[in-house]
């Protein structure tokens, strides 16, 4: 397993995805932030105001999309030149394929989410916030990495089965909005990407507030990235794949 | 011409427009629901200027992005098969392939602009808006769609002809699709720059807010007539620049 993911690492190496996967944060964090300074009349409750306009479209569309990006990229290598080939002849468990890629890809958005906090914490230490940050933000942020992972499985299982890069990429946007009908329709909890919306606070930032709430969230991701992983791995295990 | 079928029969099994048509029916059904819940808070907004405003400012989420993977399938699969070679050993000048791929992506958007048009005007006709159909606005609005996707094609197909890793052209219609959702934010002075805030900016429809009130009202043709022309040009530079960019690198 260990090497599988030393693997996975190498074939990232000099891949310039860092590039991709920083862009966006900073883009989410200048936007947001230039809202929310222009709007500060409106905007009056400080760090709060400030994550509800630099959180919103990063948050509800653009880190469920950069997480499809990123799972077509890891996939990518494999649909090239016959490589499907290489790796299924490879001494490993194809289970362990699959675990070494969600491996990389959650460490790759624990890099993106603490990022993106580092930016909305120097955002509004230079436009001048004289309150505490917010006792949620590890919350927010831990719960939204976790969300992100499960996203991350479905994401791969798909750039897994399907060889073109950007079909994936769609159905993560058509996900996406999804997420958001279930989200309003208060089944925001059966859903990964409305997960995301409800880990991060983006839409309410009271979030989550008792224990079996908490745990209804860890057990539905957990479950999520259980089914997804097996139900990929059959396929891998099963399917006589072309290349 | 004989180019251009050849892009469209390598589409053939790829269910393209069933994808790009399934996309824009997702957009479709947002707007109608958001357009439903507004008539349902205030009959007043059961006109078409509402409708036609909302669907503009999907349409600069929704687009950039519709476009990236659009252009990002039509360009991958020479990529990804490895038949740039084989295609430039054969008697066609790479201009016209980069033309012949353009058309297609571009044809693939006008028809999902015509859908787009045909569903606003269903719309209109279900919830019986007290106006006829609006048809001067509703030509000026597909105008305005077309000019800006034909600018977002030109600057996708150059980023995904150039760079052979999609993800870099799919980043660049994320960030596309960023711009274009919160253009409305942003004064025109610095929205300008952009193009895809153009979704909103060639709008026949321009909203306004006061006292705590939106209203809208029909932008003059002699108003958008520059910026469409300014559009124009952008996209006829920037399939001239990809164009002459691509027919010079090496293979």
């Amino acid at each position: 397993m260990i090497r599988c993911i030393a693997a996975e690492w190498m074939k990232l190496k000099h891949s310039r995805i860092w590039l991709i996967l920083i862009i966006l944060p900073i883009i989410s964090v200048l936007i947001g932030s230039a809202n929310f300074f222009m709007n500060q009349g409106v905007l009056q409750n400080e760090w709060y105001s400030l994550w509800s306009q630099v959180s919103l479209f990063y948050g509800e569309f653009f880190f469920p999309l950069l997480i499809a990006i990123c799972c077509a990229y890891v996939w990518r290598l494999e649909h090239f030149n016959h490589n499907w080939y290489m790796i299924m002849t490879a001494p490993v468990k194809r289970t362990s394929i699959f675990i070494a890629k969600i491996a990389v890809v959650s460490l790759l958005l624990f890099f993106v989410q603490g990022f993106f906090f580092i930016l909305y914490i120097i955002a509004g230490n230079i436009i001048g916030l004289s309150t505490e940050i917010p006792g949620e933000l590890v919350g927010w942020f831990l719960r939204g990495w976790m969300a992100s992972i499960t996203i991350g499985t479905l994401q791969l299982a798909l750039s897994m089965r399907f060889r073109s890069f950007a079909l994936p990429i769609g159905i993560g946007l058509c996900a996406t909005i999804f997420g958001l009908a279930m989200y309003i329709a208060e089944l925001g909890m059966f859903f990964p990407h409305s997960l995301l919306t409800i880990g991060m606070g983006v839409l309410s930032q009271s979030g989550l507030s008792s224990f079996s709430e908490h745990l209804q969230f860890l057990i539905t991701n957990i479950l999520y990235i259980l089914v997804i992983g097996l139900l990929a791995t059959n396929w891998l295990r099963r399917t006589d794949i072309v290349a | 011409m004989s180019v251009i079928q050849l892009e469209f029969y390598k589409l053939r099994r790829k269910q393209l427009l069933l994808f790009v048509t399934l996309f824009l029916l997702i957009e479709i059904s947002w707007a109608f629901m958001v357009m439903n819940h507004s008539i349902a808070r205030n009959p007043d907004q059961a006109s078409w200027e509402p409708l036609i405003m909302t669907i503009s400012t999907m349409n600069g989420l929704f687009l950039p992005i519709l476009s990236a993977i659009c252009v990002s399938r039509i360009c991958d699969m020479e990529h990804k098969g490895s038949t740039w070679k084989l295609l430039l050993a054969l008697s066609v000048q790479r201009r016209q392939l980069y033309f012949a791929k353009y058309f297609c992506a571009n044809s693939i958007m006008l028809a999902i602009s015509l859908f787009q048009i045909s569903s606003i005007a269903i719309y209109g006709l279900l919830k019986d808006f007290t106006q006829p159909i609006p048809l001067s606005i509703l030509g000026r609005f597909f105008i305005g769609v077309l000019l800006t996707n034909a600018a977002i094609i030109a600057l996708q197909q150059w980023a995904s002809l150039a760079i052979k890793n999609q993800a870099f052209a799919l980043a660049l219609g994320m960030i596309g699709s960023f711009f274009g959702m919160t253009a409305g934010l942003f004064p025109f002075s610095i929205r300008k720059f952009f193009i895809w805030a153009y979704f909103i900016d060639l709008s026949p429809i321009q909203q306004h807010f006061t006292n705590e009130q939106i209203t809208y009202s029909v932008k003059d043709f002699n108003d958008l007539l520059p910026l469409m022309v300014t559009v124009f040009m952008v996209a006829v530079f920037l399939y001239l620049a990809g164009s002459f960019h691509i027919a010079k690198k090496e293979v």
